[in-house]
């Protein structure tokens, strides 16, 4: 089949890129298994049939085509690949942080598929994760939205290029603390990042004015108007301001988030996540009208000042409000047990297993726009699956198999030792950086305040 | 007085150019450094003329730097100074796709007193494309005849600075009393590194950056054409920057961009892509996993002249568990597969060329055998060196082979160039002649893990001599079990008195003693690599410090009470 599409693009004179460019597409049946569907409830001694990267039928008794492979599931667990809305895994860079506004930079530009994370990801279920710019900036740069096809050499290769776009915002001690204390530049406070976000908006208005006008113009009799210059940053803002990039705000604090609420009401932007978001709890019905909903830890704060008033109960809290709640990692070691995250909400809160696994799989879709696609097992989605051997939101919990697009990537029988895709011929023992420390949402700006380091024990994220 | 000293060396500086190009003059030399014959003839050699050729004995004739004649029955002229050539080997001399050598370290520019780091000048943020490499240009640095002595006869520069750091220049490593340009303006020299504590900041700002620089020369080139030919119209803003960026976006000249591994690679073909620049790549080191991309893209590439250290690999010991054993396996892989790239390149069918960008200048030969031995056809290497490099430059037509008429450039050695016992002669450079001392190598009867007859046990005294003068002092090396360790001391280039530090990577293969060691200089580190041939009691060699050259440097062993066992 493969072989024949080959031959194919070459008959049709498809350049080689462009074969190169399809990712690998699986068809496998699973048998038997008990099918946590999320959204159309669970499903015992179940049978799940995907061709071609695609979910085409979930019953009873299917059997397989020929030449697709089936995989005997019986008394284990299969629920959709877990989607982690906050992540930094996979990135070269994290923080261009040295300017308030950074819309113009792409993460995309800087993935890296060799990183160790992503197998690690998906040894923890986890299929997809949101690769975000870092909290340095009041506006970040705008994310990438990854599927783990681990073992491609090309960053294309493990972006979902069919995600929609999305940007890193910053409220709070994170941007405040790089521009107003580290470099002496607004915003040094709250108050600033209000001032630079509605500044920005209203720039970004200003600038498609102008570009509407010269447009118009320039087809004109006797026009004497020149193209105004070009600024992706504001361009980008623009495109927020149109509704075709969703927000995901780094925030806390209560009155901050209930501040971009109204920032974003005043200019009319409906696509918002909020990330963190540890006093969600305070402005839960706040954040169901009129946002996106919120990403959140599932117990984690005290390691700032700003982020010392939160509880366990934040994630119940908001989604017994109606606001579109997941779990996140933030973290190269929590995305390894996000379904461990997600239980946490049953104890503290009481959620039932699937309001409890839709923290980690459909309502981070939803948050980054792809809940047509994946989050869920449904005929027609894409088959990004997870087989666990006990119930996900056990204690002992471990996932057997994962797979993207159809395709195995993670098989627990399969785990060498050594899965690094990319070895130093240099070095005989690379170091190993999987501490506290792997949370780097402020990674890449350290030179920015060696001053301000010396006065303040700096916490990162 | 110093007007006088400055008037006569200008005066010194002209006559010596007036000396290179005329043969004839009216006036004795009064540097009597002028060469009696701008002609020579190198009679009976074995001639490589290119890389295909097989080598036959021929005379090569060359006259006021062109090549004027290349076979079996050449009529000499009677000015013509004779070389005997007899024992002698001659290649087209080399060129180096990319180079910084005789590149001055530029001071990074004053911060203005409203400095906001976030919106800094495109100066200090290291957009410079104005900038020429020929103005940072010196010939007499010693990285120039570093260079040479390895047979590079010309060489694109790359000018120092950040992001897009200016034009190349295209310059013969020629005589100090030349120019030596060929062309400027060749080539716009970027990297995706940022600059430090101001945006852009890091390779996704660089990145980001680069596409506004680039989108808003092409703006201001169409507010340009309507103000040129319609009234009405407001001036454009003519920045330095755009302005250096307009022979980029018209396709006039390539974007030379430096580029250490694959992910990088595609960095800068995406960009490629989506603004449409042409291309060369420079400085790949590791490239293994795009070789298909490289070639299918057709873009030009620029190999770093290096191989990885092999110490890692070297310290894998046998007497280790399964784990251990297989973490080795992994590591030697990984070395294995970086020194085979350039063969798997050759074999792609990529006529690639070599940068000496970032290589340690005394290795490159070293480095080219390691890629010989991994694969790399000889007729390959010779390619990247010579007929490679002139396409990709440019350059065919007068350098890349010795043919008549071609610009006599040519590097003469004892033997085949690629075996590890030729050395280099001669190297001619625009029909200059550059001599080289030919030393004689040692046969060590041992394994070439120092047991033999040579001992560099003991104290050493040694000397070496430097820009800033002469300076010596003492180095020690004792020996445990099979490996070597040392202190040296030298004097303390931030204070007064001298300074010890511990030697790194002692080494002796043959009799060739290697170690470096760090200097801490102002708040610099500096590591210093010594490199010398050991005969008897004394050594003789060179010293390389990062990024200001290599330098000469004498030794010698002090008498011990203690009988070496």
């Amino acid at each position: 089949m493969k072989k024949l599409s080959y031959i194919l693009a070459a008959l049709v004179g498809l350049s080689m890129q462009f074969a190169i460019a399809q990712t690998p597409k699986g068809s496998i049946l699973i048998k038997n298994a008990t099918v946590i569907t999320v959204t159309k409830g669970t499903l015992e001694n179940t049978d799940v049939l995907v061709q071609d990267g695609i979910i085409r039928r979930i019953g009873q008794n299917i059997s397989a085509p020929s030449g697709v492979q089936t995989i005997d599931a019986s008394g284990k667990y299969v629920m959709p690949g877990i989607i982690d809305a906050h992540s930094h895994v996979a990135l070269d860079v994290v923080n261009e942080a040295t300017a308030p506004i950074v819309a113009e930079v792409r993460m995309k530009d800087v993935v890296n598929p060799y990183e160790i994370g992503i197998y690690r990801a998906l040894a923890g279920g986890v299929t997809v994760s949101h690769a975000m710019h870092g909290s340095a900036n009041v506006v970040g740069g705008q994310n990438a939205t990854l599927k783990h096809r681990w073992g491609s050499s090309n960053p294309a290769d493990i972006i979902m290029q069919d995600a929609p776009r999305t940007i890193k915002f910053a409220l709070g001690e994170n941007p405040t603390r790089v521009h107003g204390r580290g470099n002496g530049i607004q915003p040094r406070s709250r108050m600033g990042v209000e001032a630079i976000l509605r500044n920005g908006f209203s720039e970004a208005l200003q600038y498609k004015k102008r570009w509407a006008d010269y447009n118009a113009a320039k087809s004109q009799k006797g026009n004497t108007m020149v193209a105004p210059e070009y600024d992706e940053r504001l361009q980008t803002l623009v495109d927020i301001l149109d509704g075709k990039i969703i927000i995901h705000c780094h925030s806390y604090r209560a009155d901050e988030i209930y501040m971009l609420i109204n920032v974003a009401r005043d200019f009319g932007i409906k696509k918002l996540v909020f990330q963190h978001t540890n006093e969600g709890f305070k402005v839960a019905p706040e954040i169901a009208e009129y946002t996106m909903g919120a990403s959140v830890f599932a117990d984690w704060w005290a390691y700032k000042f700003e982020v010392y008033y939160s509880t366990a109960f934040n994630a119940a809290i908001l989604q017994k409000n109606g606001a579109i709640t997941s779990i996140n990692s933030d973290s190269a070691e929590l995305i390894r047990h996000l379904y461990h995250e997600a239980a946490k909400t049953q104890r503290y809160g009481g959620m039932t297993d699937d309001e409890a696994l839709a923290m980690i799989t459909i309502n981070p879709a939803k948050q980054l726009g792809i809940d047509d696609k994946v989050g869920s097992l449904e005929v027609g989605k894409q088959a990004d699956i997870v087989i666990f051997e006990g119930h996900p939101l056990s204690s002992y919990a471990i996932p057997q198999m994962t797979f993207v697009d159809g395709v195995k990537y993670f098989d627990i029988k399969e785990d060498k030792d050594d899965q690094r895709q990319q070895v130093s011929a240099t070095e005989m023992v690379e170091p190993i950086m999987l501490t506290e420390e792997n949370h780097r949402c402020m990674q890449d700006t350290e030179h920015l305040f060696e001053t301000a380091n010396a006065l303040f024990s700096l916490h990162n994220h | 007085m110093r007007k006088t000293l400055l008037k006569a060396s200008v005066m010194s500086i002209m006559m010596g150019g007036f000396f290179g190009l005329q043969t004839t003059f009216g006036q004795s030399d009064p540097s009597g450094k002028k060469p009696i014959t701008s002609t020579y003839a190198i009679t009976n050699a074995t001639v490589f003329a290119n890389p295909s050729s097989e080598g036959s004995k021929a005379t090569v004739l060359i006259k006021d730097g062109v090549i004027k004649g290349v076979g079996n029955n050449l009529t000499l002229p009677a000015e013509a100074k004779i070389i005997a050539g007899d024992s002698l080997f001659i290649y087209p001399g080399f060129i180096d796709g990319a180079s910084n050598a005789g590149i001055i370290k530029q001071e990074p520019p004053k911060r203005p007193d409203n400095f906001v780091s976030s919106n800094p000048p495109d100066e200090i943020a290291g957009i410079t494309p104005w900038k020429s490499a020929i103005d940072q240009f010196d010939i007499s640095s010693s990285q120039v005849d570093d260079l040479r002595k390895m047979g590079f006869t010309l060489t694109q520069i790359i000018p120092d600075g950040g992001m897009l750091s200016g034009k190349t220049a295209l310059v013969v490593l020629g005589e100090k009393n030349s120019t030596n340009l060929i062309k400027e303006n060749v080539a716009l020299n970027a990297s995706l590194n940022g600059a430090r504590g101001m945006y852009p900041g890091t390779t996704v700002g660089v990145m980001a950056k680069f596409r506004d620089v680039y989108k808003n020369t092409q703006l201001t080139k169409e507010r340009q054409a309507t103000f040129a030919s319609n009234t009405g119209i407001s001036r454009p803003e003519l920045t330095p920057t755009y302005m250096g960026m307009m022979d980029v976006i018209d396709g006039k000249i390539p974007v030379i961009f430096n580029v250490e591994n694959d992910l990088e690679v595609r960095r800068a073909l995406s960009l490629q892509k989506e603004l449409g620049f042409q291309l060369i790549l420079s400085g790949l080191k590791e490239y293994d996993n795009v070789i298909d991309l490289i070639k299918s893209s057709g873009t030009r590439v620029l190999i770093q002249l290096s191989v990885p250290d092999d110490k890692a690999i070297k310290a894998q010991k046998d007497d280790t568990d399964e784990s251990v054993k297989a973490q080795y396996a992994r590591v030697k892989e990984a070395y294995d597969k970086a020194i085979a790239q350039a063969a798997k390149l050759e074999k792609a069918g990529v006529a690639f060329a070599f940068t000496t960008s970032g290589a340690k200048t005394n290795d490159l030969m070293k480095s080219l055998r390691t890629m010989i031995e991994a694969g790399l056809s000889e007729k390959a290497a010779l390619a990247a060196l010579t007929t490679n490099p002139a396409s990709i430059l440019g350059v065919s037509r007068f350098a890349g082979s010795i043919e008549t008429g071609k610009m006599a450039n040519l590097v003469i050695s004892t033997g085949p160039i690629f075996q590890e016992e030729s050395q280099i002669k001669h190297v001619v450079v625009d029909g200059n002649i550059f001599d080289y001392e030919i030393k004689e190598k040692k046969k060590n009867g041992a394994n070439g893990n120092g047991n033999g007859s040579v001992s560099i046990v003991g104290t050493w005294d040694y000397n070496s001599q430097t820009p800033a003068g002469s300076s010596g002092g003492k180095f020690v090396i004792s020996k445990d079990g099979s490996s070597y360790s040392g202190t040296i001391t030298y004097q303390d280039p931030s204070g007064s008195g001298q300074a010890t530090s511990p030697l790194k990577d002692i080494s002796l293969s043959g009799s060739t003693l290697s170690f470096s060691f760090d200097v801490n200089a102002g708040g610099m580190n500096l590591t210093v690599s010594v490199s010398g041939d050991v005969s008897g009691n004394s050594m003789d060699g060179s010293m390389n410090i990062t990024d200001f050259g290599s330098f000469p440097i004498s030794a010698t062993l002090n008498p011990t009470l203690i009988a070496n066992k």
